[in-house]
């Protein structure tokens, strides 16, 4: 939005300048990403690979966070990934059951009744073991934290804008909620003062009730307000739709589920010809989609600001993809170093493509642009109303950069 | 499901209702109603019914059989088809570990199995909603859809990491009881997904919660109509304990394989039977959950809508009430002006 337009350039055309001007990316651009180091990290147990691949997340989100809520999330996906690493190795100590032979303790042995399938608890420890589960731990968690990257580095309000048509009235929902939520903490506060007021006593049951069903009866009617707001500004006056339309997506929503479940069949009965499983149930998926996009048609929307995809969103998008396929090509190729083995016990090691690999997924914390500071520019509430910029979405008409024509 | 509700049993059971509470409360209508109130705006009616309801029962009965059944989201043939197919797809994608071929060469094959129902559970789920919603929405429906969402989504870091305590599902049950099960199941569906895009939740675990949260919503929707006052309160409070387990039990068997691992005496086999599976399962979901978490969640459930069940059920139909979504609405040409213009 910084210089609307320098002479002789059409004011659509992204920047050539570098470094590029502070825009945040298309959400869609990093979930693509985030998911491409997560199946990297599917393909692999080594963990120098793993840890280059959480360093990796790591960097990029430090580098590419805004300062939304949503980018301080990923502390907590770290800890969740250690949780995750906690768990399975604990879980090997008390229900290992004493598989492998370099035994490194022994703990006393608790057996339990028939019913319980005559497991025993603790007894001795492996190395194997622990390493086993520490190895499946840390790819969960590795695969855990890339989503949490994802997740702070995109803005989920305009992940709603790529709702599809068919989904626009949930997905107006969800927009009400999310501009509700923050005001019920105000509507909380304002019922806890006025109590106060009253001289009623802070504590108890009868507090609780006291302070909930005013919050919720406030709620209520601020959301009959907001229809009756809705409707008299025309809202749900596209509702009708022709019925060759609706028939055509009740048929291809009703065959794709049921090809869906013949998939399904086909996916868990061994017996079933492959062509039944996989295809047949990725198929049903797509023709229920199809319907899904058909049905959408009936709401005719225009997007306010719409987030187009540029150079820095497909190379972000690429860096994930680059990952995955390099570290699905090293599969095929030298797949020993991608499973260190436990057997004899051995010091995982690296070899080139998936280091490479690895690294690919770096690209976008050079390459992208910066995302917009608040001490730049106004906080990351430009677009309101997300999905629709319909209900709710009052106020904040900013100015879209000017297209004029040029001389 | 519901939308087998005879349409024309609802207009004329609105009006009567406030009729029975006659003398003592003649002036509550105008007053709570206002002109935006539809419902109770039928005063004609209310002098010619007095002697027709009982008065006899206690005034906890009054409501019982003339309580209008609000259905807040219509569900249609075509969706309540495609809602029951794609609930039995997701319930068998959430137990898949139990029905995974026993045979070795059966790994092989299902070994993606997981990984497609995590792409597909969402695409699932996205065409229920569309089908639920398809038509439009009314208004009144989603903004109450989205405040209550938001009510839910506040509600749920709440108690989150203490121990279980969790109280996203006692306003999603109150509310699917209130106004039905297309309307309880949507509400599932969009209060996790908004409490996911609040907390920066969002995985591949949010369609299973979503569909899971769904369903609690949903079974609400669908418990029988005629209990009410205390024995309401009873019948919610043990659907929500139950419905607290299985919500537990549903989504650790989705996500028991890669919870531990292999390789531990609690881990999936998948060269075992289901029923060996399924022992395992329990002493899995006995060791890890059941105790801590669902049990939290289950007491969480009963104290919550023992205590606030009544206020807040009252205040939803008081809700439910003013937003009339019962009442047909027609447009008529307005005459003198179209006579004016020739």
């Amino acid at each position: 939005m910084s210089g609307d337009r320098t002479p002789g350039r059409p004011g659509r055309r992204p920047s050539l300048t570098w470094p590029p001007l502070a825009r945040p990316l298309h959400p869609g651009a990093w979930w693509l990403w985030a998911l491409g180091l997560a199946v990297a990290a599917s393909r692999t147990t080594n963990p120098l690979l793993l840890a280059m691949i959480l360093a990796v997340a790591a960097y990029v989100v430090v580098r590419r966070r805004g300062d939304a809520p949503w980018a301080l999330s990923f502390r907590m996906y770290l800890a969740l990934g250690a949780f995750i690493i906690v768990m399975r190795v604990a879980f090997r100590v008390v229900f290992g059951g004493g598989q492998g032979d370099t035994v490194l303790f022994t703990l006393p042995e608790i057996p339990l009744p028939e019913a319980a399938a005559g497991i025993r608890l603790f007894g001795e420890v492996a190395a194997e073991q622990l390493l086993g589960g520490f190895y499946d731990g840390l790819r969960l968690a590795t695969m855990v934290v890339c989503v949490g990257a994802a997740n702070s580095l995109a803005d989920p309000k305009r992940m709603l804008k790529a709702l599809p048509g068919a989904l626009y009235e949930v997905g107006a929902s969800v927009v009400v909620a999310l501009t509700v939520a923050p005001q019920l903490v105000e509507s909380v506060r304002r019922v806890r003062r006025a109590r106060r007021l009253r001289g009623a006593a802070g504590k108890g049951r009868r507090a609780l009730r006291g302070i909930i069903i005013p919050v919720l009866e406030d709620a209520l009617n601020r959301s009959l307000a907001l229809a009756a707001a809705m409707a008299s500004r025309g809202y749900g006056r596209t509702a009708g739709a022709d019925p060759r339309t609706r028939l055509i997506t009740g048929v291809l929503v009703i065959v794709g589920l049921v090809g869906v479940c013949g998939g399904l069949y086909g996916v868990l009965d061994a017996a079933a010809p492959p062509l039944l499983g996989a295809p047949l149930l990725l198929g049903g998926g797509a023709v229920a989609l199809a319907g899904l996009l058909v049905g959408g048609r009936r709401v005719r929307r225009t997007g306010y600001r719409p987030d187009r995809w540029q150079p820095a969103e497909l190379l972000t998008a690429g860096a994930g993809a680059a990952t995955a396929a390099l570290m699905f090509l090293t599969a095929g190729v030298d797949p020993e170093n991608l499973y260190p083995s436990l057997s004899p016990l051995s010091w995982p090691e690296l070899s080139l493509v998936p280091v490479l690999a690895v690294l690919a997924g770096l690209l976008p914390a050079f390459l992208t642009p910066e995302p917009p500071r608040s001490a730049a520019t106004p906080p990351a509430a430009p677009y309101t109303g997300g999905a629709t910029g319909g209900p709710g979405a009052g106020g904040a008409n900013r100015t879209r950069p000017r297209k004029e024509p040029v001389p | 499901m519901t939308a087998a509700t005879p349409p024309g049993a609802t207009p004329g059971a609105t009006p009567p209702h406030p009729a029975p509470d006659a003398p003592a409360r003649t002036e509550a209508p105008s007053r709570a109603g206002g002109p935006d109130d539809l419902a109770a705006a039928a005063p004609p009616a209310k002098p010619a019914r007095p002697a027709q309801p009982a008065p006899s029962a206690p005034p906890m009965k009054r409501t019982s059989a003339a309580r209008p059944r609000v259905t807040a989201l219509r569900v249609g043939p075509r969706a309540a088809v495609t809602l029951l197919v794609a609930s039995l797809l997701g319930l068998a994608m959430f137990c898949w570990p139990l029905l995974v071929p026993p045979q070795p060469q059966g790994v092989a094959h299902a070994a993606q199995a997981p990984l497609l129902f995590v792409v597909l559970l969402p695409v699932i789920l996205a065409v229920v909603l569309a089908e639920l919603t398809e038509g439009g929405l009314d208004p009144k429906t989603l903004a109450l859809l989205g405040v209550l969402a938001a009510l839910n989504a506040a509600l749920r870091p709440l108690g989150a990491g203490t121990a279980g305590i969790e109280t996203v599902f006692f306003l999603l049950i109150l509310a699917g009881r209130v106004f039905g099960p297309g309307f309880g199941f949507a509400l599932g569906a969009t209060s996790l997904f908004a409490s996911a895009l609040l907390t920066a939740g969002v995985g591949p675990w949010l369609p299973f919660q979503m569909m899971a949260a769904a369903w609690v919503g949903l079974g609400a929707g669908l418990l029988p109509r005629r209990p009410t006052g205390r024995a309401e309160i009873a019948m919610l409070a043990a659907y929500g304990a139950a419905s607290a387990y299985v919500f537990g039990f549903v989504m650790n068997l989705w996500f028991w394989p890669f919870a531990i691992g292999d390789g531990t005496q609690l881990s999936f086999d998948p060269e075992a039977g289901p029923v060996a599976n399924l022992h395992t399962f329990f002493l899995y979901t006995l060791a890890t959950s059941a105790f801590g978490w669902d049990t939290g969640r289950a007491i969480t459930n009963i104290v919550a809508i023992a205590v606030l069940g009544p206020a807040v059920l009252a205040t939803l139909r008081r809700a439910a009430r003013r937003a009339a979504f019962d009442t047909p609405v027609s447009f008529a040409a307005a005459e003198p002006q179209g006579a004016r213009r020739p």
